[in-house]
């Protein structure tokens, strides 16, 4: 008898009598899940470049980043530079008046960079400028901290009267240092304030971040092909600690794992709230002495700033992750890691060993998550090998709850005027 | 040079060159017998000019070093293996009697496997790090059996793709 063989197998029951579901045939693959719109995303969202560039325009544009910390730049005339929004460069600079400001950092007259070291300080002489100044090698144009325009090489031979020093200047970026000591801009001149902006999410860390003042440590970057938001979502759902021994051994299999609670915040931010980790459950780690004001031992508590940050605070050490998307499949993603700035050098040690032991490029969790984002943008493809992805767990807004990512989606669908579930 | 200082030479670059290659092979546990057990301390470091501060990324001494090899195969990983390639630059005599500084340079390579996408990209290698080992290096003035007794993995190469569960 000659037998047809057609894709998509049906269902079938296991002795248990469970339903072991089935393989699909292409129309049933790309299938909307039968859940509410609010529980799954179309995957154009990772891999269209049109809505990346309209995520550039709608969300990075008008939304409160931070860049770095106010640690980086300790004296008077340090500087920084950084990228927000698809990398447009910024360069923050510490002012004679102690206060740090951030510019574009493009020349206004032929459009160069202006510095291009990562960090430095301005009173450094530089082959193109005097000290004191921001100086384009290109044509030797300088300003000053402020942003002035301080010096036009051969001004009045070439532009007579018709432009002067007093008509050029840098652009200069909303900005504020706060939460921690961060520095935080905004590209939108009209854009609200950024107490407006994070509400009352940053309450539940607030005595830790801002008791005291604070010093990095640690930072790394990486360019990672994968969509910005899907390392974001990393930290927005925890269902994926069963990729990672370290937290299945540290907290998993501990007691009180599965009642630590998601909270949710207008604008798309969200928290996990304070749970304790057995640290020493992971062979050779230890109890963690060291914490931040206010925060118990061995306490760890995680908040999500819309659209791209993630503030993690585990008892000892403080970790900020920032995501510059490059394209709708690169990502700068760079991690902070902060101590208290009173600490002794043995409790700094301290610090940074219990950093590097979970993060840091030769921690046990960082990697296991940036293999996973990576691999589900290379799975995804153009977006054509699947569909849609579920975020439709609901489990009263505990830790496997996936109330994380839809709160996001909920902020991305307002800001774009679409819904991720059907673009 | 004296016979004696080309043995010690000698012994030393054995040492550096079989610990290679058994890090290569991840052979843990013969790369850790080349590491003083009583005093071994291992660390991965760089300069970071982008906040101007010494890092240091990794620390493990002889036991946490054996601790954190002896659990890869209950982490997800990328298998891909690493072949480090180290020419020896410098041996130094120190205050300690027995004890040399030495300083190599390192480059080291990633051959994929299954970190991305492996029906496109496995069997490419590509350039992951480059840097100095600066070792402290115990030799037996009776043996000259040599081994580590401080390894510091100073690192240029700062942006290390998605990281690395084993050390370098």
């Amino acid at each position: 008898m000659k037998e047809t063989i057609e894709s998509g197998s049906k269902s079938m029951l296991t002795k248990a009598g469970q339903n072991t579901g089935s393989s699909k045939n292409a129309k049933s693959w790309f299938e909307k899940p039968k859940l509410p719109e609010t529980h799954f995303i179309e995957t154009g969202v990772y891999t269209n470049p049109d809505i990346f560039n309209e995520e550039i325009e709608k969300i990075f544009n008008k939304v409160w980043l931070p860049i770095c910390h106010e640690s980086e730049l300790p004296n008077k005339y340090d500087y920084r530079t950084t990228g927000v929004a698809g990398n447009k460069p910024l360069i923050s600079v510490r002012g004679p008046d102690n206060k740090i400001r951030t510019f574009l950092n493009v020349c206004p007259h032929r459009g160069n960079t202006i510095m291009r070291n990562p960090a430095g300080n301005l009173l450094n002489a530089e082959p193109s400028g005097n000290p004191k100044n921001m100086t384009c090698m290109f044509h030797g144009w300088q300003f000053d901290a402020m942003g002035h325009c301080v010096d036009i090489p051969r001004e009045k031979q070439g532009y007579q009267e018709r432009l002067c020093k007093a008509d050029i200047g840098l652009r200069e970026i909303r900005s504020e240092i706060a939460h921690g000591g961060f520095i935080w801009v905004n590209l939108d001149d009209n854009c609200e304030s950024l107490s407006a902006f994070v509400g009352d999410s940053f309450d539940l860390m607030s005595t830790e971040l801002d008791s005291e003042p604070l010093e990095i440590f640690h930072y790394q970057k990486s360019i990672i092909p994968t969509n910005y938001k899907l390392w974001h979502e990393t930290s927005r759902e925890f269902y994926h600690d069963y990729m990672h021994y370290h937290n299945r051994a540290t907290g998993m299999l501990q007691k009180g794992y599965f009642d630590r609670k998601y909270s949710v915040f207008d604008n798309g931010h969200a928290a996990t709230g304070l749970t304790t980790v057995t640290y020493d459950a992971y062979e050779g780690s230890k109890d963690r002495h060291l914490t931040f004001p206010g925060m118990p031992k061995n306490g760890w508590k995680q908040l999500n700033i819309f659209p791209s940050c993630t503030y993690s605070l585990r008892a000892s050490c403080l970790r900020v992750s920032v995501m510059t998307p490059i394209s709708e499949k690169e990502t700068l993603i760079e991690i902070r890691g902060l101590g208290l700035k009173s600490d002794t050098p043995e409790q700094r040690q301290e610090r940074i060993a219990d950093h590097d032991t979970i993060w840091g490029p030769f921690g046990r969790n960082l990697m296991e998550d940036l293999l996973a984002v990576q691999n589900q943008t290379a799975a995804m493809g153009n977006g054509s090998n699947i569909k849609h992805l579920l975020m439709a767990r609901e489990e009263d807004s505990t830790i496997h709850d996936e109330i994380g990512l839809r709160s996001y989606y909920a902020e991305w669908s307002k800001r774009m005027g679409k819904k991720a579930s059907s673009l | 040079m004296a016979l004696l200082d080309l043995m010690i030479k000698q012994a030393i670059e054995v040492c550096i060159y079989e610990s290679c290659l058994a890090l290569n092979s991840e052979d843990w546990e013969k790369f850790l017998s080349f590491c003083a057990k009583d005093k071994f301390n291992y660390r991965i470091t760089n300069y970071s000019p982008e906040i101007k501060k010494e890092q240091c990324w990794m620390e493990r001494n002889w036991q946490g070093l054996k601790g954190i090899l002896d659990i890869l195969p209950k982490h997800n990983t990328n298998h891909s293996p690493l072949t480090r390639h180290i020419t020896v630059y410098q041996i130094n005599p120190t205050n300690t009697a027995n004890v040399y500084d030495v300083v190599s340079i390192f480059s080291l390579y990633r051959t994929e496997l299954d970190g991305l996408n492996s029906h496109l990209y496995s069997g490419q290698t590509k350039l992951f790090a480059v840097g100095k080992y600066i070792d402290q290096i115990r030799v037996d003035s009776e043996s000259f059996k040599a081994e580590f007794i401080d390894r510091n993995v100073v690192l240029e190469t700062r942006q290390i793709d998605v990281g690395s569960h084993i050390p370098f």
